[in-house]
């Protein structure tokens, strides 16, 4: 019984996970060289453009930086055609669309890259394909 | 359908000899009363899966493992990778992925089997290798990313060997900054397991590697009436991250 309730609120937290939005990995280069997996940072604003490509597409974001100043930030996602199998089209996100990125901030200073995000609305509600 | 396939195949090459399009392959051998003797060939055609729900996604440690099939490197191989610098990966521009890092790249492959040649076909870089059954041999001084390959069936495995690849600053994976040369050698054997299709690749490098180093993985059925979709790599796009790197020389 108690195996059954771990299990179940396994099943619980993986599902709502995948609810959250449902990335491919980068898959085309190691992540290490170009952001640091010890940080993470947080963009929360309008979507500038979803850009739907191979090796990789990304995602920019005008949002508020640490300073408060708004730059835009990029968030790298998986290749097109692995997000395409899983739903993703190149209008999946839009322009002017209120989302919330989460992830692992690039290395190099002055940059604002984001790597192996979680992306949601603002109010945390899931971003589906 | 395997049987069906078999002779399909087998009739299509007898016709192609006998007209001289093709030289009778290592499948057709011929018995004392000259008829065609009918060899099994083993059904590998399809599309494959080889994304996530196949096998562990590629990365530093896949798929070779530190402290288990992670190849050897000569001192050659530990100068090159020493001082490797990521950003001139030739990924960055475009130039496909290759063997021996190609075959675990997580995307979907399709094989189709004809009686000289095998194609394998990669989502991934929009890739097509062809494997020669019929006996001929690489063209001298041609070297390419891709090398040249002759294939032929041990029963119900098809062995792929391939050579005459460029010299590649990353030719051994996306992960480890290993080169790779002219002398690299690899060796894959297919075959099908229920559902999958298996394989085990083997590679050797004596200019970069002390001994060969292999790693095995397998590929799914892709969902019924699944196309390879066309990859169209975006030379502007797979640069764009490199901004995000501190840059290792200046």
């Amino acid at each position: 019984m108690k195996r059954l309730l771990w299990t179940g609120a396994l099943t619980l937290v993986v599902g709502i996970g995948l609810a959250i939005s449902y990335v491919p990995a980068l898959a085309h280069h190691a992540s290490g060289p170009f952001y640091d997996d010890t940080k993470s940072v947080e963009a929360v604003g309008t979507v500038a453009r979803f850009v739907f490509r191979n090796p990789h597409s990304f995602l920019f974001i005008n949002a508020p930086n640490e300073d408060g100043e708004m730059v835009e930030w990029e968030v790298e996602l998986g290749a097109a055609v692995s997000m395409r199998r899983q739903g993703w089209t190149p209008e999946t996100i839009r322009a002017g669309d209120p989302i919330k990125a989460v992830g692992q901030p690039s290395r190099a200073p002055g940059t604002y890259g984001i790597c192996c995000a979680q992306i949601t609305r603002p109010d945390g509600s899931p971003v589906r394909p | 359908m395997r049987a069906r396939h078999s002779n399909k195949l087998t009739i299509v090459a007898t016709v192609m000899a006998s007209i001289g399009l093709v030289a009778p392959g290592p499948t057709l051998a011929q018995d004392p009363d000259d008829e065609p003797e009918i060899a099994p060939i083993p059904y590998l055609e399809g599309v494959w899966n080889g994304g996530p729900r196949a096998r562990r996604v590629n990365g530093p440690d896949a798929p070779w493992v530190k402290g288990e099939n992670f190849p050897v490197l000569n001192e050659r191989g530990l100068a090159f990778q020493s001082i490797f610098d990521e950003a001139v990966a030739p990924k960055y521009d475009c130039v496909p992925s290759s063997s021996p890092a190609i075959q675990y790249d997580p995307y979907f492959m399709q094989v189709v089997q004809w009686p000289d040649r095998v194609l394998l076909r990669y989502e991934k870089d929009d890739q097509l290798r062809t494997v020669w059954l019929d006996g001929r041999e690489s063209p001298p001084n041609e070297y390419t990313i891709q090398g040249f390959s002759v294939g032929h069936y041990e029963a119900d495995t098809l062995v792929v060997e391939t050579d005459h690849f460029v010299f590649d600053i990353t030719g051994f994976d996306d992960y480890n900054g290993i080169p790779s040369s002219q002398l690299k050698k690899v060796t894959e054997r297919y075959w099908k397991q229920g559902t999958e299709l298996h394989m085990t690749l083997t590679l050797e490098d004596p200019l970069f590697l002390r001994e060969p180093a292999s790693y095995s993985t397998r590929w799914l059925a892709a969902p019924e009436g699944y196309t390879l979709n066309p990859y169209e790599c975006d030379a502007f796009e797979a640069r764009r991250a490199l901004r995000f790197m501190v840059p290792r020389y200046n």
